[in-house]
């Protein structure tokens, strides 16, 4: 049973987080070890493994990133597994883009200079967000390719934010 | 999870950082990408006309172990003809560097990184001497 099935939601990329996390404390309830008292020790288990499955459930549903990979791995391709991810090719002005601009941050972080990073976080942010939308919209329509492509550049735009994070961090601290 | 005292050490003291002129002939330029986790390493080497690496410099933008397997392999890379550096394997920059099942694709990105910059040049030269020119002069 997938993530959508085990919430009764369907299978979508777009979905509404309120209501997957008023179904979460529903169906936790329903199997929280309060009311396992006096059961037996196999329905206890299922009980538990019911529970991990909706934690991660919620986690990766939640999430817009995540929900996205998760249906691009129901359709087949699973980018958060080394092997896969390896053998896709991203498109070489896409990594000159993406090496060009962690080149530029290393100066900007040299020069601590916070107001430019941020400057380019925001940039990179919007990126995001639009392969992102890309992304789900060829989810959508079941173009996998399309959605590889667009969601495979999510790690890198990540990894930047996340450098950001660190580089202020740092000057904070 | 702790790394080995050769990923420390190439880390640390990384050999080679820089940048080649992309531009020039005998300078053939490998750009590759970690989907998994955003790394993106550059390697570049320059190549005599007889085919023999003479330099190579690299860039990474990643964890130590990605680090370490590009400053290694422009250390390995440098002296050896590009048919024997297109040999080299991640299972051998893997071993060297005892890198942990996890980190295997650092090491990949790296064999990937030779092959991609040798590529580069070979297309630079045979789009200058012509296809058949640049063929027989790497044999």
């Amino acid at each position: 049973m997938d993530y959508f099935e085990l919430y009764g939601i369907p299978r979508s990329a777009e979905l509404d987080v309120k209501a997957l996390e008023q179904r979460f404390r529903e169906l936790s309830l329903e199997v929280h070890p309060d009311r396992l008292v006096g059961a037996d020790a196999h329905a206890r288990r299922v009980a538990a493994e019911k529970t991990a499955s909706l934690n991660e459930g919620v986690r990766v549903l939640k999430d817009p990133v995540r929900r996205a990979l998760y249906l691009l791995k129901l359709k087949g391709v699973d980018l958060e597994s080394e092997q896969a991810a390896a053998k896709l090719q991203m498109p070489l002005e896409f990594l000159e883009e993406i090496m060009g601009r962690r080149e530029a941050l290393e100066g900007v972080k040299v020069k601590r200079d916070l107001d430019r990073a941020h400057a380019m976080a925001a940039e990179i942010r919007t990126a995001r967000d639009a392969h992102l939308a890309q992304a789900k919209a060829a989810l959508e329509k079941d173009d996998v390719p399309a959605a590889t492509q667009a969601l495979g550049r999510l790690r890198y735009y990540a990894r930047f934010l996340e450098e950001v994070d660190a580089f202020e961090e740092e000057l904070l601290s | 999870m702790a790394y080995t005292d050769k990923v420390i050490e190439h880390f640390e003291h990384s050999r080679n950082v820089g940048t080649l002129d992309k531009d020039d002939p005998n300078v053939g330029t490998g750009l590759v990408g970690a989907p998994a986790c955003g790394d993106v390493m550059r390697l570049q080497l320059k190549i005599t006309d007889d085919g023999t690496i003479q330099d190579a410099k690299f860039k990474t933008f990643g964890c130590g172990s990605a680090i370490a397997s590009s400053s290694l392999v422009t250390e390995w890379v440098k002296g050896k003809s590009i048919e024997d550096a297109v040999k080299i394997t991640n299972k051998e920059i893997a071993k060297e560097l005892s890198l942990p099942p996890v980190k295997i694709h650092c090491s990949v990105l790296a064999e990937d990184a030779i092959k991609a910059a040798i590529k580069d040049f070979q297309e630079k030269r045979a789009k200058r001497l012509g296809p058949a020119a640049a063929a027989s002069e790497t044999r």
